[in-house]
């Protein structure tokens, strides 16, 4: 190592970073990599400010001449600088072409992905995507012979191939945040994770979803464990491992996940789930339990945690980085330290443990020989019991419709607040119902107003005692909210049939979709026939459910969503593997055909802004010229008159690129919910008719062949 | 030179009050020292360590909760009897746990306080101080303030015992006899007194802490008092709890030992110069009630030994813990602690099955209809200060076991702010404030092993009411307790010792039909650090100062009367308002006429004026940061800029830091100032409540003189 003055190496006596770099440099959150650009070195990537991207190489100082994208930095020689001019929205290095040396760098941006090769400073590919990039995974995928650069954007999945052809392309639920690829189901090949806004992990292999597992914020990010583990971190500050699609533990904080990765700190085998905090905290946490097993601080919050041979010493080393460019480098535990990387005796805490736990018992058997005590104590008759009901109540003047959560005592007690934890259904993680002193009751009505259709469980917390109490019994239940519960059995007959409509057979018996409706439907006495009308709660309208005795099922709904999320919930209910449908929701494919033509509109008005840049920026190439002759030509009245021109220019330019701006975003939103509308038919379909429509769907669009994309949507598959 | 020490945990007795743990002499050729330490259970529990084991001398029955312990003795001998104060009582104990006085103050409220010199007994409940010989009646003073705690400057010092009190009202207070000698102003609440170096030195030194933190040290002489050094908390750490001077370090000159309420440890040296450095910090997860420096654990080791809220004695020791571990090795336990835990095992299980035949037994009453059914009740150790650096209260939660959720609610809209140190996940619930009157609700779920919790809280003047938090812990039967906290009108006021008479001031006078008590009780209903107890006399007078903006307050009232007097009109307009609703509500008839001298706007206006324009800099200056660090990104330097801009780079994480550190400040002052407009013309019967949209504008576009013309002319 010959440049020991910018990389300063550490002793490692206890689990000290091995190295600490300042880079000077700002790091974008979640866009770090490590690439082997020449196929030897390790060098460190990241995007920075001002739409660049940093590549870090202390190993053979660049000689090179700044050239095309590539530029040196000017204070550190080890660092070069790769101009994208656009704001990077993901980065990731690896290798894209079979039997290429060096790895690629690829950079995404809100419209395009650059696949770029560092070493020889040349573009491999560059392509424009309309749904941009939000999250990027480099690998396999199920049977597609090369490897792939997957790119996830506003509800698309798009991989590329080395020479930037179109091999994968599906839709997924909402715009997608993190990407993952990992041998899920056990069969050798690679599947697809895709995190997304609607709050969903989504498995693909290649095109067809195998299963979703709900979680109650975006997942912000993703990492592969070992086999089929892996962990994931949301919005809210949650971070969990899954095998398969069971949750092993979850954790949360109140700060955020900023990146996961996982690696074997503790060299134990098996590789623990590293986290980067928004605090500046890093931890490492054990797969199986989530037990923190090590920890550091940074003084700012973490951009990106990856890993590298950085000292080429033929050790990898865990490599953290702060978004104010800090990097550390910690190497895996040497084997004398049992994986005990944490400075605390293990016994004391034992002992504190324990101790506590005789405290607390203690306490207990001191209350229990309380005979005596007056009501501020917070003394209720022993046979006190809660009671909850949940039921639909429709809207009425003051209270839009919801669900109400009836708790209350059977005798004198009040209930002086009640908690009640939840996920996904509240603003936050908790809702509080506190009374007022003159409206303290026995009975705590809360109206429950869930935003989506997901089964909830609610830990309910109630504090119950006399009037005056200080002190209260804390009783806790759990009740759950069945998925569709907002939907009330009562209907108006003079209400409008919807005209939205889906058919499908299945091969079971009728009781089964009526044990199927009792638990997923909030019906207060149960039903017996497959035969039920409901009026939406939330977005008014009807929804009717019938089954002849054939087995074919008629669901009636202009929501196509609900349909979507009927069907798929009925279908894992009866476990069926594929399911083809036949649909029509003459409202909203009406809807979708203008917003098929905005995109036309939006596509010409584009290219017409483009045009009329290319114009303006010739115009002022020549000004500028002109101007600065006149100042040379000591003609300072001209010069001035022709800077004022140009500065009126500029301003004619800044305007027409808010235009396009907002044309750019409404194209956007267009094409998004072009995909939705996809993924919908899709999801009135299960298993491989559910990815034949998609892929049928996609093709239409791609011969701008409107009305085929009708027929499939309707029939669930081509024509032909 | 650096000081190392390890932690090494005891023994765990109840819950324990401050300064209630003490060592006693070393006896004979023994160099380990026993410990005394008594909790709220009423028990006092004397034990030794015996290799690396806690062996009891002895041990009391339970009986009531024990608010401090001291040793005393023959003067002359060595001090090892052990004196507790429960409730009114004052017991006496050998060192061998026999019990040999028992003495009843005849307090009408419990002690809180107590010194033991010799033959002589000072012992103080919240406004009372007594002084007894032989247990004989001797002196008395009701002192204006709760008092804190008491220590008594030794005869040899000053010819005679010199008791001094530690009083809220930031005052500590010299005493001769049953007369009040002289006062002494410390800079924030003072929570516990020590002598200098055991015995104040010859020259009657006493240490003091504040529950704001601060740390000093004073010299009493016969009619005034000398400050020798004050330390101020720069870092924001907790309040003082308890004090000690102790050679650690073994140079000849004793530290200072320091515990405080946020579970912070320190030790004290003094520089060439005398002055206090930091040596030595080490955080506890949980209050320090009592700290002493002595040699318990290991002979030849010196170590400082705490006493801590859930009754954890622990020890910092010089003894290093940890052998080298060599490759290949296993860690193995000690024998010893692998005994120990082996007790601590069987007795749980014990423990475990009693609960279990309890639960049972409770299973079986709670059928019956005439049973009840009581709650465990657990005790909360809870503090809520106004912070004089950032005007917020801070409200620091520390329960015996680990809490599992808390529940906040207030009926007054608040700020609650986010603190680093908290890990707890905090919600907010949407709130009804009809027809619950709810502005704040949120829940803090916290991590296991929390037992402290610290929030802080952003209050409005003029805005007032209660926050009420409820405490769940992780105890079997689940319970909660409620605890209130006032916010009053005026919350933002502190109590000071002067003021400037100079300023241009606003008179709101009161009379009318209402007793001295009455008017008493509606300035503690406005204004924080005011004691409930009405005082002594005919009339008294408050100083308060303004937090935030630093204009001050005088209140003076007797029988009939009263008189507000402030340079911020606002805090006049807040005061009438209240008042009048106070009175009208028990239906007594106000006379309220005020004087309102205009001057004071504009002096009100320059003296926020500085503030304004430094938190206009910083916010000008911080939003240029990202745009500069970009410029520079692109040109690869900064040389280009002007040096303005070059410096906002230099300074930008200094800037940043200031920046965080008082969120919503600029909010905070528009808000003064807005409130400044619309009571100024309020007592002139105008309503410019329209023009406030001008004003913000001026505000936008900041003018110390513009805003003032705008003031004037409007």
């Amino acid at each position: 190592m010959s440049h020991a003055f910018t990389v300063q190496f550490v002793r490692a006596a206890m689990l000290v970073p091995i190295f600490t770099l300042k880079l000077n440099h700002k790091i974008n959150p979640r866009m770090v990599t490590v690439g082997k650009f020449d196929g030897v070195h390790p060098c460190l990537a990241a995007a920075t400010q001002a739409g660049k991207v940093f590549i870090h190489n202390p190993h053979t100082r660049a000689q090179r001449q700044a050239a095309h994208r590539l530029s040196q930095s000017a204070h550190d020689s080890d660092i070069s600088l790769l101009n994208i001019n656009q704001a990077v929205s993901c980065l990731v290095a690896g290798s894209l072409e079979p039997g290429q040396v060096g790895d690629a760098l690829l950079v995404g941006s809100q419209t395009n992905l650059l696949a770029y090769d560092v070493h020889n400073n040349a573009d491999v590919f560059y392509k424009e995507v309309a749904d941009g990039a939000n999250a990027i995974v480099l690998g396999k995928l199920g049977d597609i012979p090369s490897p792939l650069a997957i790119i996830g954007g506003n509800c698309a999945l798009q991989g590329f191939d080395h020479e930037g052809n179109d091999q994968f392309w599906t839709v997924t639920g909402d715009n997608v945040r993190s990407l993952m690829l990992c041998d899920f189901t056990g069969d050798g090949k690679n599947e697809l994770l895709v995190g997304s806004e609607d709050f969903d992990i989504r498995v693909f292999k290649e095109d067809e979803l195998v299963c979703e597992m709900a979680e109650n914020e975006t997942v912000t990010s993703l990492c592969h464990m070992h086999g089929s583990r892996f962990g994931y971190a949301l919005a809210n500050g949650t971070v969990g491992v899954y095998d398969r699609t069971a949750r092993y533990w979850r954790i949360k904080s109140k700060n955020h996940a900023m990146s996961i990765h996982a690696f074997d700190l503790n060299a134990d085998g098996v590789v623990e789930l590293i986290t980067g905090w928004s605090n500046g905290k890093i931890d490492a946490r054990s797969d199986r339990t989530g037990e923190v097993i090590f920890k550091d601080n940074f003084s700012s919050s973490i951009a990106g945690v990856v890993e590298g041979d950085y000292r080429m010493d033929g050790q990898v080393q865990l490599i953290c980085t702060s978004v104010d460019g800090e990097v550390r480098g910690y190497l895996p535990a040497s084997k004398e330290m049992k994986g005990n990387l944490m400075d605390t005796s293990v016994e004391q805490d034992l002992i504190r443990e324990l101790s506590q736990r005789r405290q607390n018992l203690l306490l207990e058997l001191k209350t229990s020989r309380l005979t005596e005590g007056d009501a501020q104590m917070g003394v209720i008759p022993a046979n006190t019991q809660l009671q909850t009901a949940l039921c639909v109540k429709a809207a009425t003047e003051a209270q839009k419709a919801h669900i109400e959560l009836n708790i209350s005592t059977p005798n004198e007690t009040i209930i002086r607040a009640v908690l009640i934890f939840a996920e996904g259904i509240f603003e936050g993680e908790s809702h509080v119902v506190h009374p007022s002193v003159q409206n303290l009751s026995g009975c705590v009505r809360v109206p429950i107003i869930p935003p989506k259709d997901i089964p909830v469980d609610l830990h309910i917390k109630a504090f119950v005692g006399g009037r005056n109490s200080t002190q209260f019994h804390v009783f806790e239940i759990t009740r759950q909210l069945p998925r569709f519960s907002m939907y009330d059995l009562h209907v108006d007959p003079a209400a409008p049939q919807p005209t939205g409509i889906v058919c499908f057979g299945i091969n079971d018996r009728p009781q089964r979709v009526v044990m199927w409706l009792n638990q997923n439907f909030l019906l207060p006495e149960g039903i017996d026939a497959p035969d039920v009308k409901f009026t939406c709660l939330r977005g008014g309208g009807l929804l009717s459910i019938s089954m002849q005795p054939s087995g074919e099922i008629t669901l009636k709904t202009d929501d196509i969503d609900l349909a979507g999320d009927l069907i798929q919930s009925l279908a894992s209910f009866l476990a069926i593997e594929d399911l083809q449908a036949e649909a029509d929701f003459p409202a909203y494919f009406e809807e979708l055909r203008v917003t098929l033509t905005e995109v036309d509109e939006f596509h010409s008005v584009h290219q017409k802004l483009t045009a009329a840049m290319a114009d303006h920026s010739n115009h002022i190439r020549t000004m500028l010229v002109q101007a600065e002759d006149a100042r040379l030509m000591g003609d300072m009245r001209t010069m001035k008159k022709r800077y004022m021109e140009l500065y009126d220019l500029n301003r004619d330019l800044i305007n027409e690129y808010k235009i396009r701006c907002n044309n750019h975003n409404a194209l956007i939103a267009c094409l998004k919910s072009v995909n939705q509308a996809i993924q919908r038919a899709g999801q009135l379909r299960v298993g491989k008719p559910k990815s034949q429509v998609i892929a049928a769907c996609r093709n239409a669009i791609k011969n701008n062949n409107v009305n085929a994309l009708f027929k499939i949507m309707r029939a669930g598959t081509a024509s032909s | 030179m650096e000081l190392s020490l390890n932690r090494v945990d005891y023994l765990q007795v109840g819950v324990t009050s401050q300064k209630t743990m003490r060592l006693l002499p070393a006896a004979g050729r023994k160099a380990t020292q026993k410990v005394a330490v008594a909790d709220h259970d009423g028990i006092i529990t004397c034990f030794g360590m015996k290799k690396g084991e806690a062996v009891p001398v002895f041990k009391t029955l339970p009986g009531q909760k024990i608010s401090r312990l001291e040793l005393g003795g023959a003067l002359g001998t060595p001090q090892e009897k052990i004196f507790v104060a429960a409730g009114s009582e004052v017991r006496g104990y050998t060192k061998k746990g026999k019990q040999f006085l028992s003495f009843e103050a005849n307090l009408a409220e419990s002690i809180k306080a107590m010194h033991i010199a010799g033959a002589d007994l000072f012992v103080c409940a919240s406004y009372i101080y007594n002084h007894y010989c032989d247990c004989k009646d001797q002196h008395y003073y009701l002192s204006g303030d709760k008092i804190n705690d008491i220590v008594c400057l030794p005869a040899e010092s000053l010819g005679r015992i010199v008791p001094v009190l530690a009083c809220q009202d930031r005052v500590l207070r010299v005493l001769q006899g049953s007369e009040l000698s002289y006062e002494v102003e410390v800079p924030g609440p003072p929570t516990v007194l020590e002598l200098n170096n055991k015995d104040g030195g010859t020259e009657g030194e006493v240490l003091y802490g504040t529950a704001d933190g601060k740390l000093g040290l004073v010299k009493m002489t016969e009619s005034s008092p000398v400050h020798r050094w004050e330390i101020s908390n720069e870092k924001k750490k907790g309040g003082v709890l308890c004090i000690d001077t102790f050679d650690i370090v073994g140079d000849g000159v004793r530290e200072i030992l320091v515990g405080r309420d946020d579970g912070t440890v320190e030790v004290y040296g003094l520089d060439s110069s005398s002055e206090p450095v930091l040596r030595f910090e080490h955080v506890l997860s949980e209050s320090v009630t009592s700290i002493q420096g002595g040699c318990v654990g290991k002979e030849s080791f010196d170590e400082v030994l705490t006493a801590t809220y859930t009754g954890w004695v622990t020890g910092l020791t010089s003894e290093t813990q940890r052998e080298e571990v060599g490759p290949g090795d296993e860690v193995k336990m000690s024998r010893e602690t692998q005994n120990k835990i082996a007790a601590l095992r069987a007795e749980l299980e014990q423990l475990q099955l009693k609960v279990l035949q309890e639960r049972e037994k409770y299973q079986q009453t709670s059928q019956s209809s005439t049973a009840v059914s009581a709650v465990p009740v657990f005790s909360i150790n809870d503090k809520f200060t106004l912070c004089q650096d950032d005007a917020s209260y801070s409200l620091t939660l520390e329960v015996q076991t680990a809490i599992d959720h808390l529940l906040l609610q207030s009926d007054v809209p608040i700020d609650l702010l986010d603190v680093d140190k908290n890990s707890a996940v905090v919600s907010f619930s949407e709130c009804d404030s009809e027809p619950n009157g709810n502005f704040l609700l949120a829940t803090y779920r916290c991590q296991a092993n929390t037992t402290r919790l610290e929030l802080k809280v952003r209050s409005i003047e003029g805005q007032y009411g209660t926050l009420q938090a409820y405490i769940t812990p992780r105890l079997q039967p689940k319970t909660c307790q409620v605890r209130q906290y006032q916010i009053k009108p005026l919350s933002l006021h502190q109590r000071t010792h002067s003021i400037d008479q100079n300023r241009p001031m606003n008179t709101l006078s009161l009379t009318g039909q209402f007793s001295f008590a009455e008017i008493h009780s509606w300035v503690v209903f406005c204004l924080p650090e005011v004691p409930e107890k009405t005082p002594a006399g005919e009339s008294a007078t408050f100083l308060f100062q303004n937090t935030f903006l630093g204009t001050q307050l005088e209140t003076t009232y007797s029988k009939g009367e009263g008189h507000f007097k402030s340079d911020n009109i606002s805090t006049i307009s807040i005061l009438k308002d209240v008042l009048s609703k106070e009175a009208t509500k028990r239906k007594i008839n106000l006379n309220i006429s005020y004087d309102i001298n205009e001057d004071s706007v504009n002096h009100t206006l320059r003296m926020i004026h500085p503030k304004l324009e430094y938190q206009l800099l910083l916010a000008k200056k911080v939003q240029l940061i990202d745009a500069l660090k970009e410029l520079q990104v692109h040109e690869g330097n900064a040389d280009f800029l002007i040096p303005e801009y070059r410096s906002i780079l230099e300074e930008s994480t200094h800037l940043l830091e200031e920046y965080k550190k008082q969120p919503a400040h600029l909010e905070r002052l528009y808000g003064m100032i807005t409130d400044l407009f619309i009571d100024k013309f309020k007592f002139k019967g105008q309503n410019v409540k329209t023009k406030v949209s001008q004003l913000l504008e001026i505000l936008d576009n900041y003018d110390l003189n513009s805003l003032m013309d705008f003031f004037n002319a409007a």
